[in-house]
């Protein structure tokens, strides 16, 4: 039988890369449709029940990142950010966990975001999003992972070709590439060996982790030892 | 501290009973005037009041769901129209399920969400305008240990406490530059009137089991302790923690 793997959404290039990748790689690769709303359970029930022969694992990428100050959020915006993030994850897991349950094997991997533990800066519907479902991660590791479901939850950083963040209360975004220690950002498609990882049972020792995948990036504190670095000491004397 | 408790100003959400109201007794008793904020259970809130007073405290309470964005800014409202100022919010109020992740349908996981991080947001914008015209602004966010460890029992509180902990986060970046600090209380296992937050198969046994290894000492945490640590955090002396979660828990994360 042919393995076959859903992704949730497309809106995200990491999403679109591994899309591509698994196709390559002779999977079946569907996507939800557009018209499926994921925090709708019985559409998504549907349509997970019409693709569940051969069903190896689903990926749910995070929602696009989007900043509005919180004095700047209104009620609406909190809706929405609220279905598209932690209700539509919650959704993805209960439908496609509660399938894999059944079948007793497969793997639903959260593709998210370094912004559950970093803030963006003006982002917090973003980042609380995310911060909820690193926790429902864990919450259905323990809850599903008895019954043969991994579980996993990858923090991805800031990949080329994406669009940056805009903050001015945070410097996170400014001179990304400097933040990686390879001194350049990751190219697209860099986490597609991760993903396809974490669809084999290999994976298991992983399952309930959360798997920093930034390059490096959240762990910059400046670089002292870089010329620039070298040249701030110097003025400071 | 340069200004006198006795001229600064808190909100406390959840205020009537639970932790919000040992943190009220802790706050009152140090001088500081407190809105305690409440929605259920009007009549432990009564008594919390009285409490305050009769120590010599100032308060009111004020009804209010936080769900409810124009209840939200009537309650700020009217702390400002009492006492002309807000210096300290304490977002405390919350609610807790216990369902599984199948237990939970999109209406339910839904109020939830409204309440215990809507709140929480909403709380924070209308407060924010009076909180940056005090010398000492201060937002305290009660979280808990749930927000980094599985409840087991819970995922939707979980969720909804990894979002608390990134709430925090982003308001101490955006309101650094206003000198306003916002930390969260990271809390596990609170001694409180009656505990909602426990799995349905330990209803029935003891919740404050006292373990012989630990020389007989309570694993519950006071709600009064919580109020002292959130003393020190809107002080003067607490200006440079700000983003931070402080765990308070007689270690049980770490059992």
């Amino acid at each position: 039988m042919e393995r076959k793997i859903i992704i949730t959404d497309l809106r995200t290039q990491e999403a679109r890369d591994a899309l591509s990748h698994f196709r390559a790689r002779g999977w079946e690769a569907l996507v939800v449709p557009e018209d499926v709303r994921l925090w709708e359970e019985a559409a998504l029930s549907a349509f997970a029940a019409a693709h569940r022969d051969g069903l190896k694992a689903v990926i749910h990428p995070a929602p696009p990142l989007s900043l509005c100050g919180f004095e700047d959020v209104t009620e609406s915006m909190f809706e929405r950010a609220a279905d598209e993030g932690p209700l539509a994850a919650w959704c993805v897991m209960k439908v496609f966990g509660g399938i894999f349950r059944e079948l007793n094997e497969g793997a639903v991997i959260f593709l998210n975001s370094i912004h559950a533990e970093k803030p963006v800066g003006r982002g917090f519907l973003f980042s609380a999003g995310c911060g909820a479902v690193q926790m429902l991660q864990r919450e259905a590791n323990q809850d599903y992972g008895p019954d043969g479901v991994r579980t996993y939850f990858v923090q991805r950083g800031v990949s080329a070709d994406d669009p940056d963040g805009r903050s001015d209360v945070s410097a996170f975004y400014c001179g990304t590439d400097l933040r990686y220690p390879e001194r350049h950002l990751p190219q697209r498609g860099s986490l597609n060996g991760l993903l396809e990882f974490l669809t084999t049972p290999a994976a298991a020792p992983l399952m309930g982790s959360d798997l920093r995948a930034d390059g490096g990036m959240t762990m910059y504190y400046g670089h002292r030892r870089r010329v620039e670095g070298r040249d701030y000491v110097e003025r400071k004397k | 501290m340069s200004e006198r408790n006795e001229s600064r100003v808190a909100l406390i959400t959840g205020g009537g009973k639970g932790v919000g109201a040992g943190v009220a007794r802790v706050l009152t008793r140090a001088g500081i005037r407190c809105c305690l904020g409440c929605n259920t259970n009007a009549a432990m809130a009564e008594d919390t009041l009285r409490a305050i007073e009769a120590a010599g405290g100032e308060a009111f309470l004020y009804q209010a769901d936080v769900s409810d964005p124009l209840q939200v800014n009537a309650m700020v409202n009217a702390v400002i129209e009492r006492w002309g100022r807000l210096d300290i919010l304490v977002n405390n109020a919350a609610m807790q399920p216990n369902r599984y992740i199948d237990e939970y349908d999109a209406e339910s996981l839904r109020k939830l969400w409204n309440i215990n991080l809507g709140g929480y947001w909403r709380m924070a914008k209308a407060a924010a305008p009076y909180l940056r015209q005090s010398p000492c602004g201060r937002i305290v966010n009660m979280c808990s240990v749930h927000g980094n460890r599985p409840t087991c029992f819970d995922a939707g509180y979980s969720m909804t406490k990894g979002a608390i902990r990134m709430l925090t986060r982003e308001l101490a970046l955006e309101l650094t530059r206003d000198g306003i600090t916002v930390n969260a209380i990271t809390l596990g296992g609170c001694k409180i009137e009656f505990k909602t937050g426990r799995p349905k198969w330990a209803m029935q046994t003891p919740l404050d089991v006292i373990n012989p290894a630990l020389n007989g000492v309570s694993r519950l945490v006071d709600p009064v302790d919580v109020g002292e640590t959130i003393l020190f955090l809107v002080s003067e002396q607490a200006a440079a923690i700000t983003g931070d979660c402080i765990r308070i828990d007689k270690g049980l994360v770490l059992v």
